[in-house]
């Protein structure tokens, strides 16, 4: 097992090696100059010239990233361009937020959509199933920003039950900052719901076709114990993969429903930094989801013999 | 006991009974913000959005007028010699900063030393350190009332560079603003509200300056007037989506907030609901690149204008709220005189005649635009494209992110672009932004050397009646070059319930002073 992990916490060093690499490239490859942004249409060749300078973009490509890779390495992200804030403790912030808001997303999706995507696929050609498929079908065709301004409008303008404006944390206030939280979860929810309940479905459906759950309602169990102790685990591993996955893809994509509901999190600084050219805080940002989501991954497989010990065996 | 109890009870219930009216007595209006600020050093981390927020803190010795003219602001009056080499400014009496400490000539002196220090990054240092152009040679303070500054050469932009929103108005600060080390802490201003609280990415919470002077005027006049504080605190909260703020505008949960133009007409009709569309000094304007072979030619160009039904094209852009302009100075300027109203003519027949004499031949012409709201830039290239293609010219429309965009301006990469140009109110810089070398800065469009020189002179005149006449030369000359045509001044639409008295926003920027909520 140490072995096992060691091997893959070695195997995420290159991916995150390579992760650094190409958005360092990538991200000065669109055009635009953070100097000139800054500037403005006040911007002269000198002052152009005296800003990119201050800023280190007058130097090579290699230079700069060799520089920023070894600050990094040491734990400095440097500074942001625009603001001159100082980018580690910057995200920091914004990662606790966004990671708020994402984690009792995925928490409840999960429990949401696992058992009715179980039961769907148990009671398959039933009205359940299809209303099931059906809805889910539905909810994962509603685009995220959509479904945050329908309930933006009905939650927080029409009905006044939560504000539509305005965010607290949970760490200076709980209760104050979970009444903030519960429209852009819900939107997450009802979105992610869509996609796990399918997931879980087509899983189940999969052991449900196998001999030995044949054999085991031979052997006279109930359905209930056929399916909880002899389906449901066997099943759970790719919802348990896409789970982990969706936990990562939303760190650093929901700054839409981050922009909807005002949440300072990581995606609305992530996409703010992109149209500002603020090079050191998206690299930052990037690499910041990117660890993540390394993290969340090796977590994932680590967990995943639990529900199947095929994996730890081989 | 119980005769005791009730005997005391008067005297309980008065004194909660006082502090609850005390608190009653506390207005607080919350303002949305379409993004964060980017700092509070004034000059420094900043965009058109910081500056908006930190004009209601600090203040500088000299301020606009609502007509762009200059005006004392901290000072009481400015005097200028002969020679026009040296300004002296006699501050007011009576001025504290936030943090109680009288304003006086030992403070202009250390914020001046800290503004030219090019540790501070002062956006505006290339402006008084004789980079371009302009030099300050000394500061002086005769008395604790009276600050002498010197400059190497005349201009009458000096003032205007001093009052200048994205040099923060060379806002007087307190020293306390800074830490020991001389690193940024907060900014200590005399302005009507004092900064109370930044949440990043969430709120700036501001409350009014009991202490506060107001410099002497009646009504609101650009940042100088009467600047008394009305509400006692205000909250400015981040709110990027134009949805959620006109959500928000309705649901109550906000009291002003700036507004798409599109939805101006459907909250006018809102009960409850205040909506106002001031212009200001900003340009929306279609750009040619002259050293393209096609756009040298002048005959091309003013096909182009003559093709354009101006009324049309703005009315479509700006959901019916601007009228043509097609001059440099803004409306409210007081050089916005008769002669700046003339304009381009809509005539299809001339621009079809003009065209037939120029080389053009049928080819498609791109036409670089893009979708930052609340600019208008793609739908001016929509209309544009239209009316262009009834006269015989293809066009074709690029939307671009703005940043690539810029790029391209800036590198003069473009045939044809829809470009909005930020406020200038001095005529002169307003001219210099589409004006100048093109060898050496590609992104100007017009680099007559007649117009030029008119512009550098205009940089220097003091008299307002020669000054106006330059203008309006060089107006005339933009008409019959056409390296561009502006087309019309921008607006911000705002708006705000009507618990809301007496806001008015002035150049895109929200004046907090005067502003009175109903409790």
């Amino acid at each position: 097992m140490l072995r096992y992990f060691l091997q893959r916490l070695l195997w995420s060093v290159p991916t995150v090696l390579l992760v650094a690499v190409s958005v360092f490239a990538l991200i000065r490859l669109i055009p635009g100059d953070p100097a000139l942004l800054i500037l403005g249409d006040r911007a002269t060749p000198e002052t152009l010239d005296a800003l990119r300078q201050q800023l280190g973009l007058d130097q090579g490509l290699t230079v700069q990233f060799i520089a920023w890779l070894g600050h990094a390495l040491r734990g400095d992200l440097g500074h942001s361009i625009l603001t001159g804030e100082p980018i580690l403790p910057l995200i920091f912030d914004r990662f606790q937020v966004s990671f708020a808001v994402v984690l009792p997303t995925v928490a409840l999706a999960g429990l949401l959509a696992v058992p009715l995507g179980t039961i769907a696929a148990w009671k398959q050609g039933s009205a359940t199933d299809i209303v099931t498929v059906a809805g889910a079908t539905l909810l994962l065709s509603i685009p995220t920003f959509w479904m945050g301004l329908l309930i933006l409008l009905l939650f927080g303008m029409r009905l006044g039950w939560f504000p539509i404006v305005g965010y607290v944390s949970i760490s200076d206030d709980w209760l104050a900052g979970l009444v903030y939280l519960v429209m852009p979860i819900s939107t997450l929810v009802v979105h992610e719901v869509g996609g796990i309940a399918r997931m879980a479905r087509a899983s189940t459906l999969e052991v449900l076709r196998l001999d030995y759950v044949t054999h085991a309602r031979a052997k006279g169990l109930s359905e209930a114990r056929v399916l909880l102790h002899h389906v449901f685990r066997n099943a759970f591993g790719p919802t348990w993969t896409l789970l982990g996955l969706i936990l990562g893809n939303l760190l650093g994509g929901i700054a839409i429903v981050e922009t909807i509901f005002t949440i300072p999190g990581l995606g609305r600084l992530l996409v703010e930094a992109i149209f500002a050219r603020d090079y050191p805080v998206i690299q930052g940002c990037l690499l910041c989801i990117s660890l993540f989501y390394v993290a969340v991954n090796l977590l994932i497989d680590f967990v995943y013999p639990v529900f199947d010990p095929r994996v730890a065996v081989s | 006991m119980r005769s005791r109890t009730l005997k005391l009870n008067p005297f309980l219930t008065l004194i909660p009974a006082l502090f609850v009216a005390g608190a009653a007595a506390a207005t607080e209006a919350k303002v949305a913000l379409t993004a964060d600020i980017l700092g509070t050093n004034p000059g420094v981390n900043r965009d058109d959005n910081t500056d908006g927020v930190m004009l209601n803190i600090v203040e500088g010795l000299v301020g606009y007028g609502e007509g762009g003219t200059v005006k004392p602001l901290l000072a009481r009056s400015v005097d200028i010699s002969k020679d026009g080499l040296s300004y002296t400014f006699r501050l007011r009496e009576g001025v504290t900063f936030h943090d109680g400490k009288p304003f006086t000539s030992t403070d202009v002196l250390w914020n001046w030393k800290r503004y030219i220090d090019p540790a501070t990054k002062w956006r505006c240092l290339p402006d008084v350190d004789g980079t371009n152009g302009l030099k300050v040679i000394s500061v002086e303070a005769p008395d604790a009332q009276t600050v002498v500054m010197h400059i190497d050469k005349p201009s009458a932009l000096f003032l205007d560079t001093l009052a200048r929103t994205d040099c923060g108005g060379t806002g007087m600060l307190s020293g306390a603003s800074v830490n020991a080390d001389g690193s940024w802490n907060k900014p200590i201003g005399t302005g009507p509200y004092a900064l109370v609280d930044w949440k990043k990415g969430q709120s700036v919470t501001l409350k009014k300056f009991d202490g506060y002077k107001s410099p002497d005027g009646t009504g609101f006049d650009g940042y100088v007037g009467d600047k008394t504080p009305g509400v006692d605190n205000v909250t400015f909260i981040v709110v990027p989506d134009a949805a959620t703020v006109k959500a928000a505008l309705l649901g109550g949960n906000v009291d002003v907030a700036q507004a798409l133009t599109s939805d101006v007409a459907e909250l006018k009709s809102t009960k409850g609901i205040v909506v106002l569309t001031p212009s200001d000094a900003s340009k929306h304007a279609i750009l040619f690149q002259t050293n393209n072979p096609l756009f040298k030619d002048v005959r091309f160009r003013q096909a182009i204008a003559a093709a354009l039904d101006l009324k049309q094209l703005v009315g479509f852009a700006s959901d019916g709220l601007s009228a043509p302009s097609n001059s440099a100075v803004f409306g409210a300027s007081p050089y916005n005189d008769d002669i700046q109203k003339r304009s381009f003519q809509y005539d299809p027949q001339k621009a079809k005649a003009l065209l037939a004499e120029s080389s053009y031949r049928g080819e498609t012409i791109k036409l670089i635009a893009n979708k930052r709201a609340p600019m208008p830039s793609s739908q001016v290239a929509l209309v544009t494209q239209s009316m262009l293609q009834a006269v015989g010219i293809n066009v074709e429309i690029e939307i671009l992110e703005w940043a690539t965009q810029l790029d391209k301006y800036n590198s003069g990469d473009y045939q044809l672009m829809s470009f909005s140009y930020s406020s200038r109110l001095d005529p002169a810089l307003s001219f210099e932004q589409f004006a100048g070398d093109k060898t050496k800065q590609p992104r100007k469009v017009w680099d007559n050397p007649a117009a030029l020189a008119l512009i550098d002179k205009s940089k220097t005149v003091t008299d307002p009646a020669e000054r106006q006449k330059l203008f309006d030369e060089l107006h005339e000359m933009v008409l019959a070059d056409a390296p561009l045509i502006i087309l019309y001044n921008g607006l911000t639409a705002w708006a705000h319930r009507d618990r809301v008295q007496n806001f008015k926003p002035w150049e895109g920027k929200p004046r907090l002073w005067g502003m009175t909520v109903a409790p």
